[in-house]
């Protein structure tokens, strides 16, 4: 098995923000944490504006679980990266250490101080017994164990964000590029993808 | 449109629109208003079609196109002059195609000549070079489509825009075919089908004309009597005159004068059913309205801004409506498609079903067995919703809904997987239909036809001609049976594939059907004596036809002259409150028009009021933002969409800003042409140009700076509040349909 990924296709991407609401649907996020945003550059500038949904990359090598102090992620072998909320001392670390702004800390609580980090699970719980109420409560829902996408990409109305086996979401990505000829980047994720018009 | 081309609806299908090599897009912002939709473009995009954008802002669609002219609201006539005359003087056009199936095309390429290049940029604020641009990369790539929304409609010449688009088209060939076609993305769920239903004040349902034969017929449909129906209304006269419209009623409150045009009395009463009316321009005069009538009634499953803004503390009533998820039926999508709705959960709390409350008000009004006799129809009892689509099978004959049944729908319904998404075509258990059976559906063997006025196809197939017969008498004061001009008849020239008769034909009737190699025995012409295809109870008029090869509504030709209409050809005509006064003259608006939906327009006295552009020099554009819809009454009710997108603002272009000392974030005082004002939020935006701002129409709550949320009952407020923007928005009307002139908006502004 290769591993799970995203990937969000900026062609595609009209920053309608439906992943992000099926995300905070799903799991029932409070306001204020984001497991997923959209973001979007160049607002109102021709030719030069993008939208792009971002959340956890589920990195191969995460820099998250490099610096956490309480061992708290561990990456299952599908390459999911989760966490322990038990063991998470809600020190902040990871969110320095991850360059996508993946991390949430909510503000809730009477001296608005940061409780545990929470993040994109993939859809995949977390270290609790699976499809149990604990596991709800503290990571939403297991889709990935129901044998389904996560929710955010099976929202996504233009199909911008793809989710799932690596060797899959590639296809996808292959076989778009394929279809739009010269147009799609070579770097899809790079800021000079946008400087040259590409 | 459907004055152009013989139906309103939108002429092809989503997934059509991957088939297409260039899509144009003006006056709608799908990205926006139709994620979904907005799939098939992008895929479209990467099979190569060009995507072109015209609007007067860089909008989510514009970010994706190829090409983007940016044009000054309701200038689009004057574009798509400019199109055709480019399109005839290059021999772009389809002269075949025309010649065959469009009457007087030749009086648009004369209306045409005048519109010049210099002319369009000079009208519509775009470079020449930039309108050249796009002309050529539409004209020469096909087959094209055409994409437009209410950017097109809200205007005082929004019929027009809607029929110079077609006609464009048709131009080019590209109505009828695949990958062509006009698609009119509707905003939102079951817009088509509420018109279908005729959930308008000028229309029976199926779009049967207001008149004394229609209301005959429909008394047969519901088996009541004509006489008794008659008598629920006042006169003859007016159970057969066009009623108040959505936008028009408050002036029959308010303006005492409209009284004369309403039976001689105001509007005393206001029944509304899942509507956001504060969608409409000038909330100020709604507000007046809704504070002066007698009784006010709101049926909705949120609390309707509108019930906050009215200061009445007494008559006024909120009945408590299912949402979708609690009800069951069919819906009809943006491409004429039928589809099957299940409930999901019963209806919570005391919430009731739409029709649920009807009946109750039918019931206490006393004619709840009349209401209902139709649905039983010889039966003990109804089944609903089976019975209620059973009942506009067998009615709406006019747009063929015969074949658009319960049991094929739910069948549909359970089949999805087995449709494919470019053809709409089904296999296995649904083979011989598209999804969705879109109308004209003649009869339960018709498969729907998913693409309108294909000649390529027969008619067995989802193919037509144009409509034939458009009006009571032609332009030569004739009947329309020999309409013609300068020797062109108003029936096309060749037909449908497999047609049997060859060139074009008039609607079926009983009596011209044998005309055209068509027999009948002696009991079938009995039974159809003296009817033709939409009132014959029968069906026979209309499978014959069918096994003939024939379109029963007959083959003619689209019109490109409407000869009933005030302005026979579209033109180009400034907005009443024009941001460009220089062209008022030239361009000057249609005279005053008296009891247009039983209300008395200004028309050219508005415009020549004042110089108004004078006083309010800011052109403000309105629309929707992606998370609200409508007035966002339910979508703001929803904390994960009120954190997304929770307050209102007004989309500055910093160059504008800097002239009003107004920093990003500052407030800001917006001042209409009417006595409204609104303070809001100055967000700097480079999508607006440098003369604009931008209003987004999905909040209520605020009040000209003041909070409403003390008027919600306890715990309805919704999470996002905010000024309301059509309390700014100008006075007018669209001349035919009385549509609301949100595009067209002139303001001042001030630093708060």
């Amino acid at each position: 098995m290769s591993r799970m990924k995203f990937y969000c296709d900026d062609y595609r991407c009209i920053d309608c923000n439906g992943c992000v609401v099926a995300c905070k649907e799903a799991h029932e996020i409070p306001v204020g944490v984001n497991r997923r945003r959209v973001i979007t550059i160049n607002e109102g500038i021709e030719g030069k504006q993008k939208s792009l949904s971002v959340a956890c990359m589920h990195c191969s090598d995460a820099p998250c679980q490099k610096v956490c102090p309480t061992d708290c992620f561990y990456i299952r072998t599908d390459g999911i990266v989760l966490h322990d909320k038990d063991k998470c001392i809600g020190c902040g670390y990871c969110l320095y250490a991850c360059p996508f702004g993946a991390p949430q800390f909510g503000h809730e609580g009477i001296f608005g101080v940061k409780g545990v980090m929470d993040k994109c699970t993939f859809c995949a719980g977390g270290p609790d017994e699976t499809l149990s109420e604990s596991e709800f409560e503290h990571y939403g829902q297991n889709r990935i164990a129901e044998g389904k996408i996560p929710m955010c990409a099976s929202m996504c109305s233009t199909k911008a964000l793809i989710a799932g086996d690596a060797s899959e979401v590639d296809k996808i990505y292959e076989y778009r590029m394929a279809k739009r000829g010269d147009t799609t980047s070579l770097k899809p994720y790079g800021w000079e993808a946008y400087n040259n018009g590409k | 449109m459907a004055n152009t081309l013989g139906y309103g609806g939108m002429t092809n299908h989503l997934g059509d629109m991957q088939n297409s090599k260039v899509i144009l897009i003006m006056g709608a912002n799908p990205a926006v208003n139709h994620p979904v939709g907005m799939q098939h473009i992008l895929k479209g995009k990467e099979n190569g079609a060009k995507i072109i954008s015209i609007d007067p802002r860089y909008t989510k669609t514009s970010a994706h196109a190829d090409l983007f002219a940016r044009i000054r609201t309701g200038t689009d006539i004057a574009f798509l002059y400019g199109m055709i005359r480019y399109i005839v003087k290059n021999n772009l056009h389809d002269k075949q195609y025309l010649d065959e199936r469009v009457f007087d095309w030749e009086s648009i390429v004369v209306e045409a000549e005048q519109y010049t290049p210099d002319v369009v940029a000079n009208v519509c604020g775009c470079t020449a070079e930039k309108f050249l641009e796009v002309v050529k990369l539409f004209a020469e790539n096909s087959p094209g489509c055409l994409i437009w929304n209410q950017g097109w409609t809200q205007h005082t010449i929004g019929t027009s825009n809607t029929r110079l688009g077609p006609i464009m088209q048709m131009f080019l060939g590209n109505i009828g075919k695949v990958g062509g076609g006009c698609n009119i993305l509707r905003g939102h769920d079951n817009v088509q089908g509420a018109s279908d239903m005729a959930n308008l004040s000028d229309i029976l349902p199926g779009y049967y004309p207001i008149n004394e034969g229609s209301w005959k017929y429909y008394s047969g449909q519901w088996q009541v009597d004509y006489e008794w129906l008659k008598g629920r209304f006042k006169t003859k006269d007016m159970m057969e005159k066009k009623g108040f419209s959505l936008s028009t009623w408050p002036w029959g409150v308010i303006d005492d004068e409209n009284a004369a045009n309403n039976a001689g009395t105001p509007l005393k009463a206001l029944i509304c059913i899942g509507n956001g009316i504060s969608t409409i321009t000038m909330t100020h005069k709604t507000k007046e309205a809704l504070d002066k009538l007698d009784l006010v009634v709101f049926i909705d499953p949120y609390v309707n801004d509108a019930a906050v803004i009215t200061d009445r503390t007494d008559n006024m009533f909120l009945l408590p409506a299912a949402s979708q998820v609690e009800s069951s039926g069919s819906v009809a999508a943006t491409n004429r498609s039928y589809q099957w709705r299940s409930q999901v959960v019963k209806p919570l709390y005391e919430a009731k079903e739409d029709h649920d409350i009807l009946f109750e008000f039918a019931k206490r009004l006393g004619f709840y067995e009349e209401f209902t006799r139709s649905l039983k129809n010889g039966k003990p009892s109804y089944e609903w919703p089976e019975d209620a689509t059973r009942e506009f099978n067998r009615a709406i004959k006019t747009i063929g809904l015969q074949g658009v049944t319960p049991e094929r729908m739910k069948r549909q319904q359970e089949n999805w997987a087995l449709f494919d998404p470019l053809t709409l075509k089904g296999s296995g258990v649904v083979e011989g239909e598209y999804y969705g059976l879109p109308w004209p559906c003649w009869s339960d063997k018709h498969p729907g036809s998913p693409i309108m006025y294909r000649t390529d196809v027969s008619v067995m197939e989802g193919g037509m001609g144009f409509r034939a017969g458009w009006t009571d008498k032609g332009p030569d004061g004739k009947p329309v049976v020999v309409a013609e001009k300068n020797g062109q008849t108003l029936l096309a020239l060749n037909e449908p594939a497999g047609s049997r008769f060859k060139g074009g034909h008039l609607e079926i009737t009983a009596d011209n059907i044998e005309s055209f190699g068509i027999t009948l025995t002696a009991e079938e012409k009995e039974k159809v004596k003296g009817k033709n295809w939409k009132n014959d109870n029968t069906y026979i008029l209309v499978n014959k036809a069918l096994e003939a090869g024939l379109c029963p509504y007959g083959n003619g030709k689209a019109r490109a002259r409407a000869w009933d209409w005030a302005d026979q050809l579209p033109k180009h005509r400034e907005p009443l409150h024009s941001f460009r006064q220089d062209l008022v003259a030239k361009y000057p608006t249609f005279e005053d028009k008296k009891d247009h939906y039983r209300t008395n327009i200004r028309y050219a006295s508005e415009q020549n009021k004042q110089k108004w552009v004078e006083d309010f020099p800011i052109n403000v554009v309105t629309g929707r933002i992606v998370e609200h819809m409508g007035t966002g009454t339910e979508t703001r009710a929803s904390k994960y969409l009120a954190e997304l997108a929770g307050e209102m603002y007004a989309q500055i272009h910093p160059t504008l800003a800097k002239k009003y000392g107004i920093d990003d974030g500052d407030m800001i005082w917006v001042y209409g042409t009417g006595e409204g004002k609104i303070k809001v939020k100055a967000r700097y935006s480079h999508s607006v140009a440098e003369t604009d701002i931008f209003l987004p129409q999905n909040f209520s709550g605020l009040w000209s700076g003041k909070s409403l949320v003390d008027k919600y009952p306890k715990g309805t407020a919704p999470y996002a509040l905010g000024e309301n923007s059509n309390q700014i928005t100008s006075y007018g009307y669209d001349i035919v349909t009385s549509c609301p002139e949100t595009k067209c908006t002139l303001a001042r502004i001030e630093k708060a």
